[in-house]
């Protein structure tokens, strides 16, 4: 089952369209899921495109101050991709700042999660995942660095999906980091992924670490927890997951725990890879292309551009002190350079695992905390929530998060590793848990 | 003494490095722009294989180990004309590493070759400064050598040498050479930045040296600081600017994935003038540097000399001197021409723009009588403006040839008649 043909099929009133936005806009008042809302949409099916993602001639700022009136000259590659295939861009979603965050709140004004409105959506991608869990027929392009898709799709109960690194083209995407870097889709069904990924992949020449790939529909009744990770596990995430497991044995899987205690160190060999390609990524924002506009140019260039940096958020500044001096010549090998080689270690130990079966586990560690609560969360308490969601993607392993249960009326989210290029694998096997497990919405704006 | 370079050369290809841009020379300012080269959110690099090809080709030139995949850095420091806040330059993974040039009398290692992009041009006016984005992402090789130069007359040497090589390997570079100099008397290194040509390199490491020994000879040590040459004064200025890698935070290219070159063709065989006029010089008992002034930067002009010197059965003296007329008068000097010209040259006629269209038409050198005593007034003018070359004669007898040339060809009498005439006079001076 797809939302898509469904939609597709419907008989749609004239003013659809028109209907929709008004309804959007009151809830959006409220959820804060988009930046822009792309008013002259009027047909096609609706897809939100994650504010780091270059639409031509729409306001893009990957919730950054600095880049405030940023309207892109170029669309990027999986949107131009989507658009002559009969998708429309809806709008533009509310994100982390850059993606720097799991809990969407390092931005001007955070997306609140449709289940509860004083818990945080999650991060970065907070906005596809609330205008997923709020619309009937839409489905979000997103993209994930450390988890930026998984994690909010399982706060807000819908499928999000990471495909392997470089199966869609990032030619448009303001980068976070370029190696860790994966657009993606969330949906409410894994069918809508299926489509939406047929439409998007293929080598693109504009991103040189594009890939041309057949995509093979592998099958595994193998499934592997990591006992490291799953020791880490908050207690009531621990029950819902075992009780799952439980559901896929019954099924037919086989489920096994192994130990790799490299995993351990993916956290860490993540944030210093990221923070350094970051760092380098933000440098271009001095004030003076595009976005924020420095009028004082009396000023040194020195002084001008510190200027003109002083708007970026807080974790944002974090990220460049921080992933400067990592790049530092006098420490680049004991933590650049290190983390690259840690990070091809683990790739092969989970690459070993991933041979004849699929890892799983939660998505995130916790449920979704109040706001106000991930508010007071230290840096390395934030970070550490990406405990789960960061093996797969610091080796561009693909990932598929599934709605898997609901505790005191907040989803849980359950993901599942493949191996690289067995994109499809995972996505059957959503599928196949869809026959046996409904999902639960507390919107669908835009039913027909 | 010692003296490393960092050369750049601009590559010719027709687009930029990393975008489909022209690099064609335009006056409008920020025509041949576009999101890529302008550094805009969400734009990514893609590598143009021909700039790659060509860096390939240099680097085999100047004898580096090649490596077959390459990789890219980002070299990131703040500085307007740089759109990314970001240079994407080479490392490790350079194209070229471990060359070397050959000298007269010693040898300049080549450290490595690297491939990367020019930043934008920067103007600066009174009271502003003006950004023209047409160079933002020109291919540039930079070829950083050892400080094995201890000379000014090598540096010279290794300019002019380095300059040749990459002609005749097609790399015709139109603009001048553009060089980092680093010079060191003592301890300590002086960086001289952007010295465009080369007379200005050489100016510049004279001036450099000169400063630099006056410091050590007053007791003083020359700081390791970056200065920048200025043409006028004929000076090096401190740019009180004092970088180091720390500074530029190096990390891996991470949007251009891994290039293997091993499937780029390069020419197999590179022309080299050197070699060829110290070959022709020796075998035909003429001056290497005549030679190589002759050809270089010319390989029409190569070809010519060899046909001359090995086909055509034309003395040697005969064909340097059509090789000089070629260097003024292009095109209208070659192979088909060359027996004709030889007539006008042995008959001791000035070859001018007159005699070229004669030739051009296939016409033979008009027969000019001049009498003996026309002849022998030629030649005692000759004699009492050069009154030393009796003496030399004297000596050496082998002198006449001289007088006669200039003779011959001042006033156009053949060589042989002048000859005859000159003998027959000397012969009454010397009774």
């Amino acid at each position: 089952m797809t939302y898509v043909n469904e939609f597709l099929k419907k008989e749609k009133p004239a003013d659809y369209y028109s209907k929709l936005l008004e309804e959007l806009e009151e809830k959006n008042n409220k959820f804060h899921a988009f930046n822009v809302l792309n008013k002259r949409i009027s047909d096609g099916f609706p897809i939100s495109v994650k504010d780091n993602i270059c639409v031509k001639g729409m306001e893009t700022t990957a919730s950054s101050k600095i880049l405030k009136g940023y309207i892109p000259p170029f669309s990027a590659t999986v949107i131009k991709r989507l658009e002559k295939d009969g998708f429309s861009v809806l709008g533009k979603t509310n994100m982390d700042e850059f993606g720097f965050g799991s809990f969407g709140i390092n931005c001007e004004v955070p997306a609140r999660n449709p289940f509860d409105e004083t818990r945080v959506a999650g991060g970065s991608s907070s906005g596809a995942a609330v205008a997923t869990s709020i619309m009937k027929y839409h489905a979000a392009v997103a993209e994930s660095t450390g988890g930026s898709i998984a994690a909010p799709a399982s706060f807000c109960g819908v499928v999000g999906f990471t495909p392997t690194y470089g199966l869609i083209s990032r030619y448009g995407l303001i980068d976070y980091a370029n190696s860790l870097d994966k657009i993606g889709f969330m949906a409410r069904s894994s069918g809508d992924i299926r489509l939406l990924m047929s439409k998007s992949v293929g080598v693109d020449p504009a991103d040189t670490t594009s890939v041309d790939v057949k995509l093979s529909d592998v099958k595994k009744e193998k499934i592997v927890v990591i006992d490291e990770l799953y020791d880490k596990i908050d207690k009531n995430i621990k029950l819902s997951f075992d009780s799952s497991l439980s559901r896929l044995s019954a099924a037919g899987f086989k489920v096994q725990h192994v130990s790799i205690p490299e995993i351990d160190y993916s956290v860490p060999v993540y944030y210093i890879i990221s923070m350094a390609e970051a760092s380098t990524n933000l440098a271009k924002f001095t004030g003076f292309k595009y976005g924020l506009k420095v009028d004082d140019f009396s000023k040194e260039y020195n002084e001008f551009f510190t200027e003109a940096r002083e708007a970026f958020g807080e974790e944002a500044k974090r990220k460049i002190i921080l992933g400067t001096f990592i790049r530092g010549a006098s420490v680049r090998s004991k933590y650049y350079e290190k983390a690259l080689r840690i990070r091809r270690i683990i790739r092969d130990k989970l690459s070993k695992v991933l041979d004849d079966s699929f890892i799983i586990s939660p998505t995130m560690p916790v449920l979704a905390p109040k706001a106000k609560e991930a508010e007071s969360f230290s840096p390395i308490q934030n970070y550490s929530m990406d405990l789960l969601t960061i093996p797969p993607n610091l080796c561009g392993f693909p990932t598929i998060s599934l709605p898997s249960d609901y505790i005191d009326g907040l989803p849980v989210g359950l993901q599942l590793t493949g191996g690289q290029f067995e994109d499809n694998g995972l996505i059957s096997f959503g599928e196949q848990w869809e026959d046996s497990f409904k999902y639960k919405f507390k919107y669908n704006i835009g039913e027909l | 003494m010692k003296i490393g370079l960092e050369v750049h050369v601009a590559l010719p290809t027709h687009s930029k490095l990393f975008c489909s841009c022209s690099t064609a020379d335009v006056d409008e300012p920020n025509t041949n722009i576009c999101p890529i080269c302008m550094g805009f959110p969400g734009s990514k690099p893609s590598l143009n294989e021909e700039a790659v090809r060509i860096a390939k080709t240099i680097a085999n030139a100047l004898n580096c180990k090649i490596n077959q995949s390459i990789s890219f850095v980002r070299k990131v420091y703040f500085y307007p004309d740089l759109p990314k806040s970001f240079q994407i330059t080479q490392l490790q993974g350079s194209i070229g590493l471990e060359g070397e040039v050959t000298l007269s009398s010693s040898k300049v290692h080549i450290r490595r070759i690297q491939i990367e992009e020019d930043p934008a041009r920067v103007i600066r006016e009174a009271k502003y400064t003006l950004l023209d984005f047409n160079r933002s992402g020109i291919p540039l090789v930079e070829i950083v050598t050892d400080p094995d130069i201890v000379s000014e007359d090598q540096l010279r040497e290794f300019l002019f040498v380095l300059r040749s090589l990459l002609y005749y390997i097609g790399v015709d570079i139109d603009k001048e050479i553009k060089a980092d100099l680093n010079i060191s008397l003592a301890e300590n290194r002086v960086e001289i930045k952007n010295v465009t040509g080369i007379k200005n390199l050489v100016d510049a490491a004279r001036y450099e040296i000169k400063r630099q020994s006056e410091i050590i000879k007053s007791g003083g040590v020359p700081e390791k600081e970056t200065r920048s040459y200025d043409e006028k004064p004929q000076s090096t200025i401190s740019s009180r600017e004092k970088e180091s890698d720390e500074e530029y935070g190096y990390i891996y290219e991470p949007d251009l994935s891994e290039f293997s070159v091993s499937g780029l063709t390069v020419p197999e065989h590179i022309v080299d003038a050197r070699k060829v006029s110290r070959e022709l010089a020796e075998k035909h008992n003429l001056d290497y540097k005549t030679l190589l002034e002759l050809i270089a930067f010319d390989t029409e002009a190569m070809s010519l000399l060899r046909y001359g010197l090995e086909k055509s059965g034309l003395p040697a003296d005969v064909v340097v001197n059509a090789l000089e007329a070629k260097k003024r008068f292009g095109k209208a000097v070659n192979e088909k021409s060359l027996p004709l010209l030889a007539d006008y040259i042995q008959k001791g006629i000035q070859i001018d723009r007159d005699v070229i269209m004669r030739i051009e038409k296939g016409m033979p050198p008009a027969e000019v009588e001049v009498s003996n005593e026309d002849t022998d007034k030629y030649i005692k003018e000759e004699l009492s403006a050069n009154p030393e070359f009796i003496e030399k004669y004297k000596k050496n007898p082998k002198v006449i040839d001289f007088m006669v040339n200039t003779v011959s060809r001042k006033h156009g009498i053949p060589q042989k008649k002048v000859a005859d005439r000159i003998k027959h006079i000397l012969a009454e001076y010397l009774k």
